[in-house]
């Protein structure tokens, strides 16, 4: 299939090339081809073989159309007349063997082989290009004898290693095929995409042989290039960094480190992209790669690098493209360190450069920064500096941390609870209870917002003493923020809601964190009755499917790689 | 009427029916949710010494079990749709039953089962452990020591898989020689032959295949798929004669061995034509879609299942319940068998409309019996050396599946005698 897909990427060059020197009766077969008028095609290339019997353009378009009018033996006389007067040029030697193959006459084209072969006894281009015929048409085994031919007769399979590595892929010697794509690269290395496209399919179990041999020494940016698409392919961004960042530092490798980001950032793996581009930085200063990089870590959840790299992309930029660009990032990180007077310190330095709804989107920012160390009267007058129209999710927030849940509901129930976790997790409480009141409650979710899972969880456990209606919500939030921290805290939690409140309903998703935590503690038998008691007390809960897979797979009814 | 007694009535009449019931239907249609694992409840119920039947040709081929607490609990845990029906309902479908071309097949005795396969091989690479495994149904995996020492009589029903009885090992050696994986079979297989006295691996596998006659012959139940099937009767058939390749036993296959196989010790197949070529990956004509042999490959289709009598016919009737009848086809060591290789005697239970192989066979050898369908996993069509293992939790309602677990089943049944 590799062998398809690369043919497929340069026959449609051969037109476009062929212009240059096909002459306007060319170009004419080319139009009456493209219309397909393929008998009027078929008469305007043979006009131009008539002119230039070996002209390569005019039996590849000869071959195409001859193909589609279901006429590929008339081919076979121009094409001989062409090998007779250029018996070295290996392309028109190559149409033959592809139209006698078509045409399923499989003696001739062993013949013609053999024939192209003893006039050009050095030459590889017989092995290769018989080899990918048969490749094509999924005849593995024959087009492996006939490259171990070509190894015994010119004494070397440099030659071959594309059409070894395919030949190993396709009966799943993922060892051999690495090591013949690896040497493949070295020579051509536009090979990479087809190398990868091969290899991806390799299994679980092969994968650390095809790792060991792309990544061994001596290092080559072919070969840790495919390593690096694969392993991005098999799901592991970090592995993949790990195949790249070794590449000696040239401008090919900088490339190379550049696209790797933008690939990690599409599958969100936002710290290997930040790593990616702070090699980059370090090999070439570009403001707009800090600022990216800025991003990427933020993202990511490391403000502490975000910082530093908005630092290092600022003083590369004018004040106002500064204001627009990396200074949101600078104080978002900030913020979310909780360092509100570094981000009050830095948005005034930039106050002269940012203007009306931007000024008060960082204002914005740096009042979550002030909410995060519990100052919200600073925050409160931050955000009617910032003039941002009618209160809104801000003022939700702060009245919500407060303890002032008629607030809280009156601004946060009207925005979109997409928005964030945190917010879906808001909103359920408010519509839970019909408590107006519940200071706890907003200690608890302040130190969810400031980062502090620690105390969150101990302050949401404490919280749902105070709110009855919605202790449950409480409990089982308490629960995942423990969980989060790997304390057995959390299953205390989760059993006390099954066991206590069986019909709240956070009893099933309690009981499946309940299995999971017995199921890594090693109690598989435990782990068993939990999720059977999930599945048959609750059979209407949309956990059911998760859980009875997850008792399939512990019971070894089904496999566990899957 | 006094109050206490129309309250009385009243309740009588709001218990649920579910409280009422005294068995449970398992329906096998298009309402079943997970039709494997309904094959594990029914074997289940059985091994705990519970009686069931079969409904053969009944909303898909469904089981009847006894209403108990503990049923109702596994087929919910299961996910496996049951409906409690009373004893008039359970009349209606009898009656329902006794009007059409269906039958009801007590099922008295959960079979011993027993499946062929190398000692410590993962059950993900076999289409029979992968159901029994997924449908919660024990077996016993023996290999060729547990042959040779005479323990098939311990079993009701025996798998074959992809094992090559002709001791080639599916002439993996023209592709995989090299292959860790490989070098490891064979190895291991030689191993064994050693170890039980035989000088090379076709000559033990021989002996086992031989084994596997005298059981069938002998009364027991044989299901087998894939290369199995092809590679068995080829062993049996040729047990006098060389029709292991060079690289298999040290000498060339014997030239005339064509003429020289003895059909009458085979169990479905005669008269077929051996591949002489070391280098062509085919042990015979048997098989219809030659996966392995470029340029005679052929491409994948649907295969229909036949309908039998129920009443008359309960057997192969047994074997073809599936709640679809045209199921795509699925590749193997060996697909599908040649019309004009079958014995006279054997019973299609499914084929290729209009071409010239069948897919699923049933015949009876001696006191037994044995079932043959071809390919590997009816999954994944196209399965190859290497292929992550099918997760059949999400194929839970495989109609191809179905038919394998059909064959777990069939040995439970009573025999009755035939209604002519």
């Amino acid at each position: 299939m590799a062998a398809i897909l690369f043919l497929g990427a340069v026959i449609p060059q051969i037109p476009a090339r062929a212009q240059s020197f096909g002459g306007p009766g060319y170009m004419r077969a080319l139009d009456l081809e493209q219309q397909e008028k393929f008998p009027a095609a078929a008469a305007a290339y043979r006009a131009v073989l008539a002119h230039d019997p070996t002209s390569l353009p005019g039996l590849l378009g000869l071959e195409r159309v001859y193909a589609q009018l279901g006429r590929a033996d008339s081919l076979l006389p121009i094409v001989n007349a062409a090998i007779a007067r250029q018996p070295h040029v290996a392309a028109i030697r190559t149409i033959k063997l592809r139209t006698l193959n078509s045409l399923g006459r499989e003696d001739e084209v062993r013949a013609s082989f053999a024939r192209w072969c003893a006039e050009w006894p050095g030459d590889p281009q017989p092995y290769e290009e018989y080899a990918k015929l048969l490749l094509q048409d999924g005849r593995t085994l024959k087009a492996d004898s006939v490259l171990r031919q070509g190894q015994a007769t010119l004494g070397s399979d440099r030659a071959f290693q594309y059409e070894i590595a395919q030949v190993r892929a396709s009966t799943g010697q993922w060892a051999q095929s690495a090591a013949a794509w690896r040497r493949a690269v070295t020579d051509n290395s536009y090979l990479d995409q087809a190398a990868v496209f091969s290899l991806s399919a390799v299994s679980e179990a092969a994968r650390p042989q095809v790792r060991a041999i792309l990544a061994a020494p001596p290092i080559t940016a072919g070969a840790r290039r495919i390593l690096a698409a694969l392993e991005l392919g098999w799901g592991s961004p970090q592995q993949a960094w790990l195949a790249l960042k070794d590449l000696p530092p040239d401008s090919s490798a900088v490339a190379a480190w550049l696209s790797f980001a933008g690939r990690a950032e599409e599958v969100q793996s936002w710290l290997t992209a930040r790593d990616a581009l702070m090699l980059v930085l370090a090999h070439k200063h570009d403001a707009s790669v800090a600022t990216r990089a800025a991003t990427d870590a933020l993202s990511g959840g490391d403000a502490e690098s975000a910082v530093a790299l908005a630092g290092r992309a600022e003083p590369g930029m004018d004040s106002a493209e500064a204001a627009s660009t990396v200074l949101p990032v600078h104080l978002r990180a900030l913020s979310t360190l909780g360092r509100p007077q570094d981000a009050t310190r830095l948005l005034n330095a930039y106050a002269p450069y940012a203007k009306g709804a931007q000024s008060g989107r960082l204002m914005q920012d740096v009042a979550w920064g002030w909410i995060r160390v519990g100052k919200m009267a600073e925050a409160k007058a931050l955000l009617e500096r910032a003039h941002l129209g009618p209160a809104g999710e801000m003022d939700g927030w702060i009245a919500l941390y407060q303890g002032d849940l008629v607030t809280a509901r009156k601004h946060l129930t009207a925005q979109d609870e997409s928005a964030s976790p945190q917010l879906v997790l808001a909103l359920s409480l408010l519509q839970r209870t019909t408590a107006d009141s519940a200071p706890e409650v907003g200690q608890a979710f302040l130190a969810m917002a400031r980062g502090d899972t620690a105390a969150a969880a101990a302050a949401f456990q404490q919280a749902a003493k105070q709110v009855p209606d919605a202790a449950t919500l409480l409990l089982a939030t308490a629960a995942e923020l423990y969980n989060g921290r790997h304390d057995p805290h959390a299953q205390e939690i989760w059993e006390s809601i099954v066991v206590h409140h069986p019909d709240a309903p956070e009893a099933p998703e309690a009981e499946l964190g309940w299995a999971r935590a017995l199921q890594r503690a090693g109690d598989r038998t435990e782990a068993v009755q939990r999720l059977e008691h999930l599945i048959l007390t609750y059979p209407q809960s949309a956990l059911v499917p998760q859980a009875r897979r997850e008792l399939e797979r512990l019971q070894g009814a089904i496999p566990s790689t899957s | 009427m006094p109050l206490r007694q129309i309250f009385a009535i009243a309740l009588m009449l709001l218990t649920p029916v579910l409280a009422r019931a005294q068995h449970l239907l398992v329906p096998m249609d298009d309402d079943q949710t997970n039709h494997l694992k309904a094959y594990g409840l029914t074997y289940n119920a059985l091994k705990d010494g519970a009686k069931a039947e079969w409904l053969l040709n009944y909303r898909g081929g469904s089981f009847l079990l006894p209403d108990t607490p503990e049923l109702r609990r596994r087929a919910g845990l299961a996910g496996i749709t049951i409906q409690p029906v009373d004893d008039a309902a359970l009349a209606s479908i009898r009656s329902t039953i006794a009007a059409g071309n269906m039958d009801e097949v007590p099922l008295e005795k959960a079979p011993k089962i027993a499946v062929y396969t190398p000692p410590n091989a993962p059950p993900w690479d076999d289409a029979v452990t992968l159901a029994l495994q997924y449908a919660g149904i024990p077996y016993t995996a023996i290999w060729d020591e547990q042959v040779e020492h005479g323990d098939l009589s311990k079993f009701d029903w025996l798998h074959l898989h992809h094992e090559d009885f002709t001791g080639q090992l599916n002439k993996f050696y023209i592709a995989y020689r090299g292959a860790p994986w490989f070098e490891q079979l064979e190895a291991q297989n030689l191993a064994m032959a050693k170890k039980l006295g035989f000088p090379n691996i076709p000559a033990l596998k021989k002996d086992v295949a031989e084994h596997i006659r005298e059981y069938v012959q002998k009364g027991g139940f044989l299901f087998a798929m894939c290369g199995a099937t092809e590679t068995l009767d080829l062993a049996l058939a040729g047990h006098d004669v060389d029709i292991a390749g060079i690289f298999a036993d040290g000498t060339p296959m014997d030239r005339n061995a064509d003429a020289q196989m003895d059909w009458s010790r085979a169990l479905a197949f005669q008269g077929a034509h051996l591949e002489q070529s070391p280098y062509v990956n085919s042990m015979s004509d048997i098989d219809g879609h030659q996966v392995n042999v470029p340029g005679h490959r052929q491409p994948l289709g649907t295969f229909t299942l036949f309908q039998f009598s129920a009443k008359l016919d309960p057997v192969n009737t047994m074997l073809v319940q599936d709640h679809r009848s045209v199921i795509p086809d699925f590749y193997g060591v060996t697909t599908s068998f040649m019309r004009n290789r079958l014995k006279p005697t054997d019973v299609v239970l499914a084929d290729e409309p209009g071409a010239p192989w069948v897919k699923y066979i049933h015949g009876d050898y001696g006191k037994g019996s044995w079932t043959f369908l071809g390919g590997h996993d009816p999954e994944d069509p196209q399965h190859a050396i290497g292929s992550p293992p099918t997760d059949l939790s999400l194929h839970p309602n495989s109609p191809g599946y179905r038919l394998i677990l059909n064959n777990v089943l069939f040995p439970a049944a009573k025999k009755k005698p035939l209604k002519t």
